[in-house]
């Protein structure tokens, strides 16, 4: 009687527990689905952005792009893109640096891209104050700050995402297996889409 | 092998994007916006193409 009750508790202990094990496909790895599925969202949302700015600057003509007597900072906005550009790598280089076991490295990255996302922020905050125009003069000012705004909430997303992972960096939770460092890869792809977003605003806004 | 995907390869297609859209700022610079709208386009349609043709490689190997 006894080993029989063992015998069963053996066979509940093997049974699975919780929910219900979720499907993911034999072919793409679920955290590469995850992020495409994003990151496909993200490109469809700047699109219709994207989509509006082209609508107002050739379908609707006005006669000069910007209005007159708008000026866009485009020298500012280029120093603003070199430092966005810098904090890709900085994020690469902490990303490497816990790949080989380097965690003062890391901690460094990370503390530096976090720096270069707030200075972006702050810049582009002082262009906003300095620019001379708002989002209520004229279908410009609207698409203009709509679209630079837009990727500047996505640079806020990620400066927050940056914030947790340094702390945890700090804290000493990253190791340098992939598994043990996956708070550190998924905000650095993250990173890298916003800054690549803005690479596409920028030529699109100030340059073209 | 399933697809997967890193921070390596993202930070190599940066790499790649900041190179073409200096190319795009140097030739809108030097000519006109509508040429550097057309390079930057034909940019665009060239990494599409390549990005398939990778997606449709990896998706045979899984």
């Amino acid at each position: 009687m006894e080993s029989a009750t063992v015998a069963l508790g053996h066979a509940h202990a093997d049974e699975h527990h919780g929910p219900p094990e979720a499907h993911e496909s034999s072919r793409i790895d679920k955290q590469t689905l995850g992020i495409l599925l994003f990151i496909v969202s993200e490109v469809m949302l700047f699109g219709a952005f994207f989509a509006s700015y082209f609508f107002l600057r050739v379908v609707v003509a006005p006669p000069s792009w910007p209005p007159e007597p708008y000026e866009l900072p485009v020298a500012v906005a280029g120093i603003n893109t070199a430092i966005l550009v810098s904090s890709s790598f900085t994020i690469h280089y902490a990303l490497e640096a816990i790949r080989r076991g380097n965690k003062q490295g890391l901690k460094l990255g990370l503390v530096l891209t976090w720096m270069l996302g707030a200075a972006f922020l702050f810049i582009q905050m002082n262009e906003y104050v300095h620019i001379g125009f708002s989002a209520r003069d004229l279908a410009f000012g609207s698409i203009f700050y709509s679209l630079t705004g837009l990727h500047g909430a996505h640079v806020f997303v990620g400066l927050m995402l940056l914030s947790f992972a340094t702390i945890r960096a700090f804290r000493g939770h990253f190791g340098p297996a992939a598994k043990d460092h996956l708070g550190v890869e998924v905000p650095g792809i993250y990173w890298h889409f916003v800054d690549v977003m803005w690479i596409v605003v920028y030529l699109t806004v100030y340059i073209l | 092998m399933k697809i997967g995907i890193s921070e390596e390869a993202v930070f190599k297609w940066v790499v790649i994007v900041v190179v073409a859209a200096v190319s795009v700022i140097a030739l809108t610079l030097l000519t006109r916006p509508l040429v550097g709208a057309l390079w930057g386009l034909v940019l665009v349609l060239v990494a599409s193409w390549h990005g398939y043709r990778w997606l449709r490689r990896k998706w045979r190997e899984s």
